[in-house]
């Protein structure tokens, strides 16, 4: 067998299967382990899956993770269309700029967003003191900071510029024309965006969905550390499983039933945005 | 552009940058209080990081990571992406999902299940797996980034060379090579920021290996400080200025190339 073009795929193909696919696989079998003195021994017991089936804090979490993920999905999507559509009017020359404007907040790290939010929702922080120097509010509101409201505001924020990104790719594609002979035919702005610019950029906006829905339901750091009492994630209940707890059989169950109900949930979601009828034209037409 | 889209953008770009902004201002405050009013400006809080071996030593960490997660995110995108390209591939849909697992998989549940197996084999958690596990969720972000300019390129031109006697190898070396060269300066920079941008899977893997995100972790449960915000500041301008040099890389490589054609 001579060496083609092609069979570059196998390295790739085993790092992905020895650091993804068996470590799921992994998951798998040891949530039908049973943990003895803090061993771990191969058996086929349902123990863990039937502790799981019966808790309902268990269950209550991996809704909250689903909620956390389409919250966002859908609080990116209203954010991230006004300004993909906007991105699309820029002249050629700014476009790269705006790419590079809107990609670096993307880069800084994790816990440097994190700590910034801190800083700009803190009682005394840039939100309060601007407010309260307005004469708008008369004490700090407790609320911007370590509440859902601070889950879901940073969630947004670390996701938009993925969104708007999809979106903008997909809005680049429409044909202008479409839009001037919709206008010329006596449509609004409104109808033409709904009836025109909308569906056609379905794709975009399915792709960008699925991308924040991945991104932002199995998150645990801002929960954890922006979220106050209100910041327990199912993954940081795994966590506490696997290290402090150490029942790994119930931590993969818990873990492999948050990553197939959001499976579940996101292929619903590709589903039903791509049954609109834009979708179905544009790829259709590809 | 009308005026309702550019108050879009300009709102928009203030909402992306404003908790940087706020972060830099205050690393020059002279205060150890992070609250309004500022106090005046001061250059105490960088001073205090240059002296501060811990931070140093945790950076020094996190770009000697970084490095390695970058070279490796991009050689195996350049392979995934030569094979999702090449004729006659007929397993391309579903390697090209294969691919996409990394991504689509939350990191968190990733890192735990890799951290899991680890122990199970014996596979000691530090650097190396770290580096492993981070060039793993990189390798769908550098192979969409070269693959998006590889199928843009025309094949007949490997073909004219071949068919001039240029083996595979110098085919590639010569032709192929030089197009996708900005690409995969992009992927390389995307593993080294995407590794410097990391928590999650150094929370689990990292072992004993302390990068600075885990050490700013670890800092800010307890409290916020002014000298953590110049190490953020400190990270972030190199970070812009990777992004920056790639950038103007990328710029000139498309200028020369106009000029050739």
């Amino acid at each position: 067998m001579t060496f083609r073009q092609r069979h570059l795929a196998l390295p790739v193909v085993v790092a992905i299967v020895a650091g993804c696919i068996a470590p799921l696989a992994v998951l798998v079998a040891f949530s039908f382990y049973e943990v003895e003195d803090f061993d771990l021994i191969p058996a086929f017991s349902f123990r863990a899956w039937g502790d799981l089936a019966t808790s309902t804090t268990d269950w209550f979490l991996i809704g909250k993770a689903v909620l956390s993920g389409v919250a966002t999905t859908v609080f990116t999507a209203l954010l991230g269309f006004p300004v993909a559509l906007a991105l699309t009017r820029l002249a050629a020359s700014a476009k790269g700029l705006a790419i590079i404007v809107l990609l670096t907040p993307l880069y800084t790290g994790e816990i440097v967003r994190i700590y910034a939010w801190r800083i700009v929702l803190g009682g005394e922080g840039l939100v309060n003191t601007l407010l309260l120097a307005l004469g708008l509010i008369d004490e700090p509101l407790k609320f911007l900071l370590f509440s859902p409201f601070t889950i879901g505001l940073v969630l947004t924020y670390n996701n938009l510029p993925f969104m708007v990104l999809a979106i903008w790719v997909s809005a680049e594609m429409v044909d202008r024309r479409l839009i001037e002979a919709a206008r010329d035919l006596g449509a609004r702005p409104v109808d033409a965006f709904f009836r025109v610019i909308f569906p056609l950029t379905t794709p975009g906006l399915a792709a960008g969905s699925l991308t924040v829905f991945a991104l932002s339901a199995g998150e645990m750091l801002t929960p954890s550390l922006l979220g106050g009492t209100s910041g327990a994630t199912a993954m940081a209940l795994v966590d506490n499983l696997f290290g402090t707890a150490f029942d790994w059989p119930l931590a993969s169950a818990l873990a492999l039933a948050l990553l197939a109900t959001l499976f579940l949930v996101a292929s619903a979601m590709a589903g039903l945005l791509l049954r609109l009828k834009g979708a179905r034209a544009v790829i259709g037409r590809a | 552009m009308g005026r309702i889209g550019l108050s879009v953008l300009i709102v928009a770009a203030g909402f992306l940058y404003l908790p940087l902004v706020v972060l830099a201002v205050f690393s020059f405050n002279d205060s150890a209080l992070m609250a309004f009013p500022l106090s005046g400006f001061t250059l105490q809080w960088y001073r205090e990081l240059a002296q501060n071996d811990n931070f140093l030593s945790g950076f020094a960490t996190s770009f000697l990571i970084a490095q390695p997660v970058g070279i490796l995110a991009m050689l195996f995108g350049l392979m995934a992406s030569l094979a999702l390209t090449a004729p006659g591939f007929r397993w391309r849909g579903l390697f090209a999902i294969l691919l996409l697992t990394p991504f689509l998989v939350p990191k968190s549940v990733l890192s735990i299940a890799q951290a899991m197996i680890m122990s199970r084999v014996g596979f000691e958690r530090g650097a190396t797996a770290l580096i492993l596990a981070q060039s793993l969720v990189a390798l769908p972000f550098a192979t969409a980034l070269i693959s998006a300019v590889m199928v843009r390129f025309d094949r007949r031109l490997i073909e004219a060379a071949r068919d001039l006697g240029a083996s595979p190898w110098q085919a590639f070396l010569r032709v192929l090579l030089p197009q996708i060269r900005p690409a995969l300066s992009g992927a390389y920079s995307v593993g080294v920021i995407l590794s410097l941008a990391d928590l999650t899977i150094a929370m689990f893997l990292a072992g004993r290996t302390q990068p600075l995100s885990l050490m700013v972790a670890s800092e800010f449960r307890r409290e916020l400080r002014p000298d953590l915000n110049a190490m953020q500041v400190v990270v972030l301008a190199l970070t812009a200025l990777l992004v920056g040099l790639s950038e103007v890389y990328r710029r000139r490589r498309l200028r020369r190339l106009a000029a050739e054609a």
